[in-house]
């Protein structure tokens, strides 16, 4: 075959700009990855929870209301939802604690059951926490069985009849979020109260919360609350860099939050 | 024939069973949506069964049907804000029940009670040093005010907050 100078030169350079291309180039091609730049927040329907940690009072009504809600046996030492306490001290000491998940509220300054004189507390505040209903649940990942799941809508559940108490998921969320149920004997979380918003209802601890910390909403509808939270407020979420793109936006996140 | 292939149709045998047994034990419902086996690889009617999911807390819509002058007090008061479950259905109660069997005629599965413990007004109105007061609206008497909060170890001890609370209106009685 005849092979002339400019041809030579033409598919020479031509195989060498494929090759210096980088395949995440080809990245841009993908469907989800074209639409998310028409629409920066997808049209899917997606369930997102906010927390205001600056208004946290700490009362526990919200845990509380999930444990009666969600029959978690009153006196268990396991929740779907708890409220942290953090203070920190004058020599940069941090106390956290969450007296029996905070179900009785927090009536005394006794973090950790010390004394700390007020005098010695530079800053303090409520953290609110419960299931962050990850977009790549590293708890769904491990389950051996297929017994939980994440929903279309990005609600993480647990299939009580087919689960088999193995324990992974348990250990496997960064959060600390799910537990055995003392009484069904399977791994359970926060469901973000599925039978409730799916009704069109605030979750039990939204609408137990007096001082309007919690809301959940859907993420990409733009007339609700949550969407103009994180949309237009600085929100942060917990522990970005386990890379579950947790679902649980906070205002006013402080770096002692663990 | 030989031996050596009889282990085989052993091996084939157990297979079959192990086939069968999955089709029959797996619920046919089971797929992954969307094709993602890595996080929505489940049983589809478990869905529905957590939207069946019996609802408890109905709110103060619910005690409004019979209760509305009581509830149009607390909506014009500080504790607008403050649901009745988070005091009237307790773990704890020192005075339970309802004159009307709310499970049988109502569906509504709490059981109700009055909570007249100091504990439970502590949750909210102890003073600490690093706990946030909120200023509300105050509809009935047309004031911004700072939510109060007590030390309880010096705000009259000993004595039940409502001999002198009105915690309805959120007035001295």
């Amino acid at each position: 075959m005849a092979l002339t100078r400019r041809e030579l030169l033409k598919k020479g350079l031509l195989s060498i700009c494929g090759t210096l291309i980088p395949l995440s180039a080809f990245e841009l091609l993908k469907p989800d990855a074209m639409a998310s730049l028409i629409h920066p927040y997808s049209k899917k329907k997606r369930w997102a929870f906010t927390v205001d940690t600056t208004k946290c009072m700490g009362c526990g009504m919200c845990v509380k209301a999930c444990k009666l809600e969600n029959e978690i046996p009153f006196e268990a030492e396991v929740q779907r939802t708890w409220v942290e306490r953090y203070v920190q001290t004058k020599k940069g000491e941090v106390i956290i604690d969450s007296p029996r998940g905070a179900r009785y509220g927090f009536t005394k300054n006794d973090p950790q059951g010390k004394n700390i004189p007020e005098e010695e507390i530079t800053k303090g505040f409520f953290v609110p926490k419960l299931c962050n209903h990850c977009e790549k649940p590293s708890c769904v990942q491990v389950c051996p069985v297929g017994a939980t799941y994440k929903t279309e809508d990005g609600v993480v559940l647990v299939d009580r009849k087919w689960c088999i108490g193995c324990g992974y998921c348990i250990n496997n969320c960064p959060y600390f979020a799910r537990f055995f149920h003392p009484v069904h004997n399977v791994a359970e979380k926060c469901t973000w109260c599925y039978h409730r918003i799916n009704k069109g209802m605030n979750t039990a601890c939204a609408d137990s919360c007096a001082f309007g910390v919690r809301k959940i909403g859907r993420l990409n509808d733009s007339e609700s609350e949550v969407h103009k939270i994180i949309t237009t407020k600085r929100v942060a979420v917990l522990k970005p860099e386990f890379g579950n793109e947790p679902h649980v936006f906070y205002i006013g996140l402080d770096h002692i939050v663990r | 024939m030989s031996h050596a292939w009889r282990p085989l149709f052993v091996i084939i045998a157990v297979v079959i069973i192990i086939f069968t047994a999955r089709i029959i034990i797996v619920p046919s419902d089971f797929e992954a949506t969307n094709g993602d086996y890595k996080y929505q690889w489940h049983r589809v009617s478990s869905e529905q069964d957590w939207k069946d999911f019996p609802v408890k807390h109905k709110g103060r819509e619910f005690c409004e049907q019979c209760h509305d002058e009581m509830t149009a007090t607390v909506k014009g008061s500080g504790h607008t804000n403050v649901q009745c479950e988070s005091c009237h259905v307790q773990f704890n109660p020192d005075k339970k029940g309802h004159p009307i069997d709310l499970k049988e005629d109502f569906d509504y599965l709490l059981e109700i009670g009055i909570d007249r413990s100091r504990a439970l007004c502590k949750r909210c109105h102890t003073k600490l040093v690093y706990r946030p007061i909120p200023k509300i609206y105050i509809k009935n008497r047309e004031s911004y005010e700072d939510m109060k909060l007590v030390d309880p170890t010096e705000h009259n001890p000993g004595i039940e907050c409502i001999e002198c609370h009105d915690v309805h209106r959120t007035e001295f009685k």
